[in-house]
């Protein structure tokens, strides 16, 4: 006994530092996959958290009658199309007089964004009395100015602002007239050409059109097939071939999707290019064999003892599989279906296939109109030149990762609580 | 089904349970069987010495009575046995009362054998008692057989052979009242006689008894209190 | 998934269970069975009546020519060791066997009057008549109401829920649960102790009035104590229905039932009274069985 007990002892030191080490290997790992990943983050953050704030400028402006041309308040037409920017530039001038001639001029009126005019339009449109009034207001700058307001003095040098426009923003900063407000537009409006104007709101309704598409789709029909397959359909050899069709579906990689939607949805159908509706049937493609394979291996771990069970009672096949297999089933399914998503949402090319990389302004009012999706717009605007779009990118990442990370947060947190109940 | 075969338990220690009560209850027969020997010669020669001798083994057959009956009782508390083995320990437990009681009845024999060595031999009933004592020791050596070898047939024939004891000890009694009578000086002599014979014919009783417990143990059923012919017909359906 | 890890089955598997009696036919050769089922495997007006029954899985006989009859609220025992073939031959009595593919029944079964492998019958009837309560108890995931619920309500017994109520109360009733269950009809089934998940299951079982109800080695997961209350709630349901029991204690068998059937290798070797098979039983097979001398 006791030689055996002295032979363990000697041992014990070896696995002890077998077990450290791996423990070590282990613990390195996970730091290099942390390590990676702050490093991600501070990057994307780093560059893009600037995007969420924007230049604004104090001027006081003059709702000009002339200068605007408009004859009759109630006319909705007149007040849309009024000459804004001309009571900018009145504004401008007015601030600077000793700007002359074209090239000058130019210079300083390129100072404002070309979007402030929709901002002064919204305002007389809600409130016709300003007609002929004096307003001190926050005007939107041009994204140049925003770049050179929020680098650093050395990095001012490397502007592309003329050296005038540098001492009119100049005497304006020393005024206090220049300031950084919260970035509201990045949330509410459209692609743009301009960056200051540029928003990922046309990009989160298409993905959120496409997503339900998707989700509609691939859903019902995922689950419905997994318990066809594994619950009524024979086995047989042209059962294990559909299977293995299945599980080779889901290593295909997502362009050929793309061309399959190309070529037969739009092609064949008719169905038109870049919409949500088209995107959805494309991804629906895609994330159908997760969707089974995953309904499958949940319907496979319900225990066999309750359908024994039901089956003793006298329940139906069918009712054996609606009423026990399919809720015990349905937290693996959920959790396989919330990932499906989460894949889907961040798949870009075979979006790009079916044309979703079409520069699109307006917000998609439904699944039918032309749309785009955050993915493909983040590509669009890291490959614009604009140096503001290098931070409106990140900040666009930004907020794709999160809704990923609320996702996939949601499908733990929804198999847990569905688990934890039975 | 005159066979009883007793293969091997999967557990052995049920099996050493068992054969340690076999073991005992055989050597309790052997006591007894000796006991009845020499008191029918303690009796038949007046040895006191020899009656002494059987008054004693009465202390170790008390002995292996209370032993064995508490094996017994372990293996029915602690193996549920069932079917034979549940026989075999029902069987036992009547068998081993029904020794003890033989062993009783030797030491009277053996009493009567110290009296009479005092008192002088009996003029009358040594041939009977010789008689019935052989007949009563044959059939308790058959049936303690039977018992070792789980003879049903054997059992039945001891069985038969206690109705031939019953009619010689009341002819031998009818015999030996008559010469009371006739010579009444004599009465208290014979009288020891008597009741020796009377010891006798209890004993050729047990053994019948005990044959009946072979006869449960190997066929299942329970053939007391009735007759011979009666036990017989049982058997046969 | 954990749910998998908390249940282990022993339903059979085709492959395993084809093997299993392959190797123990092995032994056939040198046991001598009887021709005829020894003793009374008969008896007037039995509620079931099963006669020739053969179960093949494949090409493997599991069961060869059993028959027997069970009586009206009789409790029938069916003992013999591991792989004999009585779970098999219980699970014929409801065609629960009809879930595994590779298991083909033949011969005679009939439940009074139905034939039980009639075609034109309706297995979902069948089941509703004939209930069964498994080694392993398995309520389902939902509340004690649910559970007990369940089978009359796929079967239309109740449509108010006054008459449910009333159903439910009424089976756990007898399955003597009501006691200790009343205040928390609503709380899950799997909540419960093992003993009392077990009564449960009878209760539910109960609930659809079936006329037999089948138990496979019910008290086999069950501590002593609970066991105790099982055998006791057997007796009390035998008044109302007909039961087939297979286990693999003899005390058991002993314990609770009327009459015992011995298998042995898928051969019905000898039915008698219960106090018969256990102080003399006719066949040196069962008998052997029965005091422990397995060789």
């Amino acid at each position: 006994m006791s030689k055996t007990t002295e032979q363990v002892r000697k041992s014990l030191g070896k696995r002890y530092r077998a077990e450290k080490r791996f423990k070590a290997y282990g613990v390195s790992a996970i730091g290099f996959g942390l390590l990676a990943l702050v490093l991600l983050f501070t990057d994307i953050i780093g560059k893009g958290h600037s995007a969420f704030f924007e230049t604004y400028v104090k001027m006081e402006v003059i709702f000009d009658q002339d200068t605007l041309d408009i004859s009759d308040f109630r006319d909705e037409e007149q007040l849309n199309f009024a000459n804004y920017d001309g009571v900018i530039r009145n504004a401008l001038r007015e601030e600077f007089p000793s700007a002359s001639g074209r090239q000058e001029r130019r210079e300083l009126y390129s100072l404002i964004s070309t979007g402030a005019g929709y901002e002064l339009r919204d305002m007389l449109k809600e409130d016709p009395s300003l007609m002929g009034q004096s307003v001190t207001l926050w005007l939107l700058a041009d994204d140049d100015v925003d770049v050179y307001v929020k680098s650093a003095q050395d990095d001012r040098l490397e502007s592309r602002l003329s050296d005038n426009q540098k001492s009119w923003i100049e005497s304006l900063e020393a005024q206090d007239r220049v300031e950084l407000q919260w970035n509201q537009s990045l949330f509410t409006h459209g692609d743009s050409r301009e960056p200051e104007l540029a928003g990922i709101w046309g990009a989160v309704t298409g993905s959120f059109f496409t997503m339900l598409v998707t989700l509609l789709l691939s859903f019902p029909i995922g689950v419905a097939a997994a318990i066809y397959l594994e619950e009524f359909a024979p086995k047989n050899k042209f059962t294990d071939f559909i299977e293995v069709n299945i599980n080779n579906l889901a290593a295909v990689p997502s362009i050929i999707f793309g061309l399959l939607g190309l070529a037969v949805i739009i092609g064949l159908f008719g169905l038109p290019r870049s919409v949500p509706v088209v995107g959805g049937i494309v991804l629906t493609l895609m994330t159908l064999p997760t969707i089974i394979i995953s309904s499958r291996a949940a319907i496979k771990a319900v225990p066999p003892s309750i359908r024994e069970a039901a089956m003793g009672l006298g329940a139906s096949k069918m009712q054996v599989v609606l009423h026990h297999v399919l809720p015990l089933a349905l937290p693996g399914m959920l959790t396989g279906a919330i990932i499906g998503m989460a894949q889907a949402l961040g798949e870009t090319a075979p979006l790009l296939m079916i044309g979703m990389v079409a520069f699109i302004v307006d917000v998609p009012g439904g699944p039918l109109d032309p749309s785009t999706v955050l993915p493909v717009q983040i590509y669009l605007w890291a490959d614009s030149p604009e140096q503001s779009f290098v931070a409106l990118t990140s900040a666009a990442i930004m907020v794709l990762l999160s809704f990923l990370i609320a996702m996939n947060t949601l499908a733990v947190f929804l198999r847990k609580r569905l688990e934890r109940r039975w | 089904m005159d066979r009883m075969h007793f293969g091997e338990h999967s557990s052995s220690q049920f099996n050493e349970a068992l054969e340690s009560i076999r073991n005992n209850l055989m050597e309790m027969g052997g006591l007894v069987e000796k006991q009845v020997v020499d008191a029918l010669q303690a009796l038949l020669q007046a040895d006191s010495a020899l009656a002494e001798k059987v008054m004693e083994t009465e202390d170790k057959v008390d002995k292996l009575e209370m032993l064995i009956d508490e094996e017994c009782t372990k293996v029915l508390a602690l193996r549920q046995p069932a079917a034979s083995d549940l026989r075999l320990i029902i069987a036992v437990t009547k068998a081993v009362s029904d020794l003890e009681r033989i062993g009783d009845e030797s030491a009277k024999i053996a009493r009567m054998g110290q009296q009479l060595a005092e008192e002088g031999e009996s003029p009358r009933g040594y041939v009977e008692v010789r008689h019935i004592g052989n007949h009563v020791r044959n059939m308790l050596r058959d049936t303690l057989d039977a018992f070792a070898r789980f003879d049903a047939k054997k059992a039945l024939e001891v069985a038969a052979e206690d109705k031939e004891v019953d009619l010689e000890y009341r002819s031998a009694m009818r015999s030996l009242v008559t010469f009371m009578m006739e010579d009444p000086r004599s009465i208290s002599r014979v009288l020891n006689i008597i009741w020796s014979l009377r010891a006798l014919e209890r004993i050729g009783d047990h053994a019948r008894n005990i044959g009946e417990q072979v006869i449960y143990l190997v066929e299942g059923k329970d053939v007391r209190h009735i007759s011979v012919d009666e036990i017989e017909a049982k058997l046969k359906k | 998934m954990d749910t998998a890890e908390k249940f282990d089955d022993k339903a059979p598997g085709n492959a395993k269970l084809a093997d299993q009696i392959e190797g123990e036919q092995a032994m056939d050769e040198t046991i001598r069975y009887p021709d005829q089922t020894v003793g009374t495997p008969y008896v007037d007006n039995p509620k079931m009546r099963m006669r020739d029954v053969e179960v093949f899985y494949g090409e493997k006989q599991a069961i060869h020519g059993v028959s027997l009859d069970i009586g009206k609220n009789e409790v029938v025992a069916l003992i013999g060791p591991s792989g004999c073939g009585k779970s098999t031959f219980l699970r014929c009595l409801n065609r629960m066997n009809d879930t595994i593919d590779i298991c083909q029944v033949k011969g005679n079964l009939h439940l009074e009057d139905q034939d039980l492998y009639d075609p034109k019958l309706d297995v979902v009837e069948l089941r509703a008549r004939v209930g069964m309560v498994f080694q392993k108890p398995n309520p389902f995931p939902k509340s004690i109401y649910d559970n007990v619920a369940y089978g009359p309500r796929i079967h239309g017994l109740a449509n108010k829920k006054y008459d449910l109520d009333e159903i439910v109360e009424t089976s756990l009733q007898k399955a003597g649960l009501w006691n200790e269950v009343k205040d928390r009809l609503h709380s899950p089934g799997t909540g419960l102790s093992g003993g009392q998940q077990q009564r449960l299951c009878i209760a539910r079982t109960i609930a659809v009035s079936p006329e037999v109800v089948l138990m496979d080695e019910p008290c086999s997961a069950l501590d002593p104590i609970a066991t105790a209350k099982i055998e006791e709630l057997i007796a009390e349901l035998s008044q109302s229905y007909t039961i087939a029991i297979v286990t693999h204690s003899m005390q058991q068998a002993a314990r609770v039932s009327n009459r015992t059937a011995y298998f042995h290798l898928g051969r019905l070797v000898e039915m008698n009274d219960t106090d018969t098979v256990f102080t003399k039983p006719e066949h040196d097979l069962t008998e052997a069985y029965i005091t422990g001398r397995f060789g």
